[in-house]
């Protein structure tokens, strides 16, 4: 009975002590952000750091800003999210699609804090997300690859075939068709998130397939573009630019900058005027573009490419405009119309022009 | 550089360091101990040969303290073990935790960064030899060095009299200790070599395989490591075989997914491990002999008196 007793103590103790604290922190806004992976110098978390820090820098003073990184899916991530939500954090960033039903879960019981969550589709009042249109970046890279390569190979080392991987290689490929006609794309599947081992390991063998511009989707470390370099290569690379690993050889990177949408979402939960929605930022939102094209890229071919990027940003062109024939010869989306969102939210086939078949 | 001599020149350094490291848990088994915490030690070697040969920009430096790291955890590991009984399994895993724990801790601050791979052999005119040139002559040390090691190990423990006494050791401890050989000190000895192995093998991966350090980066190698040394029934031209088998089709799967062959590539992501156990398990078929070659006190906690 009496251990009983001293646990109710330490515990009245602790909630003083939390409650004091919350109550001296009371006149910032406290935004807490949770990230899959380590920070790093580039990739995934990095980007969504630049979110956050682009917060703080937006409102100074106003707002009070931390993260906890490399947060395995699961309990521990509800864990931490339970731990931020005591601590007084009124908004909180889910780095991961893995973080959903969680995050969903803390949301319902806390009417009180803002969630925003990345490339989910949930949306409650307080609980929104966010996603970009990497498909864009990746059509104006395909026009870049299709440009230089010269044994018409493209090589791409990838994931998971999810419906937002399998639009971005259809995008890349018909990007890289709208440049140069013969182009083949070859796709090795890593069926695993993490694995830079393997991931080299995949680049090396499209290599010694011909691929003469490799891919790296999706893969947060630098290994494939490192790949590209030793072996003379062009290399593309997602989420973050990576031109000084690989100086001579990074044809371009595709890159992503939540800066604004993560500001205009803080600006509403001030205002008190947050709402959760969906956001699928492209180039129009500033959400998505393409960072340090080659110099190997004719002035010409570049003004090509910065143009297309232009009509996508204005809306007078989408990647995919019909005709869109995939792999089996079946007309997909027809002449004069684009696909809708909701198609490419659940895209689960690949265009004509990449050789490998998805996997089932 | 076509397919053929891409998966021929990358099986031997794909499976450069499993074999490293589970020749060092084959010593450490026929030892008697069954040490779980190899993927930590790779883990910690990685990470500690990668800030090392980052800092002092000497590839040898690096796979030095590599070895010293992973030595370090192993005799943590193994005076649980050995002085205090734990349970080897336990202990193993909770080592290997510890391993992958500290390997973050250590490469935090290079998280993402890479490093000049160390150099491959380039002999001139044979290194040019079509197919064969780089295949034979176009690799790194460690690479001759593993294949050195599989010759070294398997005759150290059949033919010498070390071997016999570590062996000894692992089959019954009480008639090694009661005809005077020190049993604790063996297995120390055993698992501090297991150690250093596994941690040149963790050095290997980030200062040559993929030069670069990031957390995870060793992803499963480790256990692939402990399957080997059980399926190749504790002989070490098995392991060596199922480890360049496991190289050869984890290379080949990902040469048959560019191909656009028709074969969904969660199966080819698959084969590596089921290729690899079936046929260790075929050739290992006489459950007699592989009886023969497993320690048979292996796991078995032993004090002296007992």
């Amino acid at each position: 009975m009496t251990r009983l007793f001293s646990f109710r103590r330490i515990g009245a103790l602790l909630l003083g002590v939390v409650l004091a604290s919350s109550v001296q922190a009371a006149d910032k806004l406290k935004v807490a952000a949770i990230y899959p992976s380590p920070v790093g110098d580039v990739g995934w978390a990095f980007e969504l750091d630049r979110g956050l820090k682009a917060i703080e820098a937006a409102f100074p003073g106003k707002v009070e800003t931390s993260y906890v990184e490399n947060v395995s899916e699961g309990p521990d991530a509800a864990r931490i999210m339970n731990q931020m939500a005591a601590r007084g954090a009124k908004m909180i960033i889910l780095g991961s699609f893995g973080y959903m039903n969680d995050g969903l879960k803390l949301a319902k019981r806390r009417p009180d804090i803002k969630f925003i969550h990345a490339s989910g589709y949930q949306v409650a009042k307080n609980f929104g997300n966010f996603q970009t249109r990497n498909y864009e970046s990746a059509y104006l890279m395909g026009m870049a690859s299709g440009y230089v390569t010269q044994s018409n190979t493209l090589g791409v080392v990838a994931a998971y075939a999810i419906p937002e991987v399998v639009g971005i290689i259809n995008a890349f490929t018909m990007g890289a068709q709208s440049t140069n006609p013969e182009v083949n794309v070859k796709v090795v599947w890593l069926n695993a998130w993490f694995n830079p081992t393997k991931a080299q390991e995949s680049a090396r063998s499209l290599i010694a397939q011909q691929a003469d511009v490799i891919f790296s989707l999706y893969q947060d470390t630098p290994s494939v573009v490192t790949v590209g370099e030793q072996e003379g290569v062009f290399v593309i690379n997602t989420s973050s630019d990576m031109k000084k690993y690989a100086p001579n050889h990074l044809l371009g990177s595709m890159t992503i900058s939540w800066g604004k949408y993560f500001v205009a979402q803080t600006q509403a939960v001030l205002n008190g005027n947050f709402k959760g929605s969906p956001f699928w930022g492209g180039v129009k939102d500033g959400a998505v573009g393409i960072g340090s094209l080659s110099d190997k890229l004719s002035s010409d071919q570049r003004a090509a490419i910065m143009a297309t990027m232009a009509d996508i940003g204005s809306g007078s062109f989408h990647p995919f405009n019909g005709p869109v024939i995939d792999q089996n010869g079946k007309e997909r989306v027809a002449g004069g119309s684009a696909i809708s969102d909701s198609d490419l939210l659940g895209i689960n086939w690949l265009v004509r022009g990449v050789q490998t078949r998805i996997p089932n | 550089m076509d397919s053929l001599t891409f998966i021929l020149a990358g099986t031997l350094a794909a499976a450069t360091p499993l074999i490293l490291a589970a020749l060092g848990e084959l010593v450490v088994e026929k030892s008697g101990v069954l040490n779980l915490s190899i993927e930590g030690m790779m883990a910690t070697g990685a990470a500690v040969a990668f800030v090392v040969a980052t800092l002092s920009g000497s590839a040898f430096f690096g796979f030095a303290a590599a070895a010293g790291a992973a030595v370090l955890l192993s005799l943590v590991f193994a005076t649980l073990v050995l002085i205090f009984l734990a349970n080897q399994v336990a202990a193993g895993l909770a080592v290997g935790i510890l391993g992958l724990g500290l390997s973050a801790l250590v490469g935090k601050r290079f998280e993402g960064t890479t490093i000049e791979p160390v150099a491959r052999l380039d002999i001139p005119g044979l290194s040019d030899i079509a197919l064969l040139g780089k295949v034979v002559f176009g690799q790194d040390l460690l690479v001759y060095l593993a294949i050195a090691l599989i010759i070294v190990i398997t005759r150290m423990l059949a033919r010498t009299k070390l071997g016999l006494i570590i062996r000894a050791v692992g089959e019954a401890p009480n008639t090694a200790h009661a005809i005077g050989y020190p049993v604790l000190l063996v297995r120390y000895g055993c698992v501090a070599f297991g150690g250093a192995l596994a941690g040149i093998a963790g050095a290997y991966i980030t200062l040559s395989y993929t030069p670069l350090w990031a957390e995870g980066l060793i992803a499963g190698r480790g256990w692939i490591v402990v399957a080997l040394v059980v399926f190749g029934t504790w002989r070490a031209g098995r392991i060596a075989l199922g480890g360049y088998l496991f190289g050869a089709v984890s290379l080949l799967e990902l040469s048959v997914q560019g191909f656009g062959l028709a074969i969904p590539s969660q199966i080819l992501s698959a084969s590596p491990y089921l290729i690899t156990i079936i046929v260790l398990a075929l050739i290992s078929r006489d459950i007699r002999k592989t009886r023969l070659n497993s320690p048979a006190s292996l796991g078995i906690p032993w004090r002296a008196g007992d």
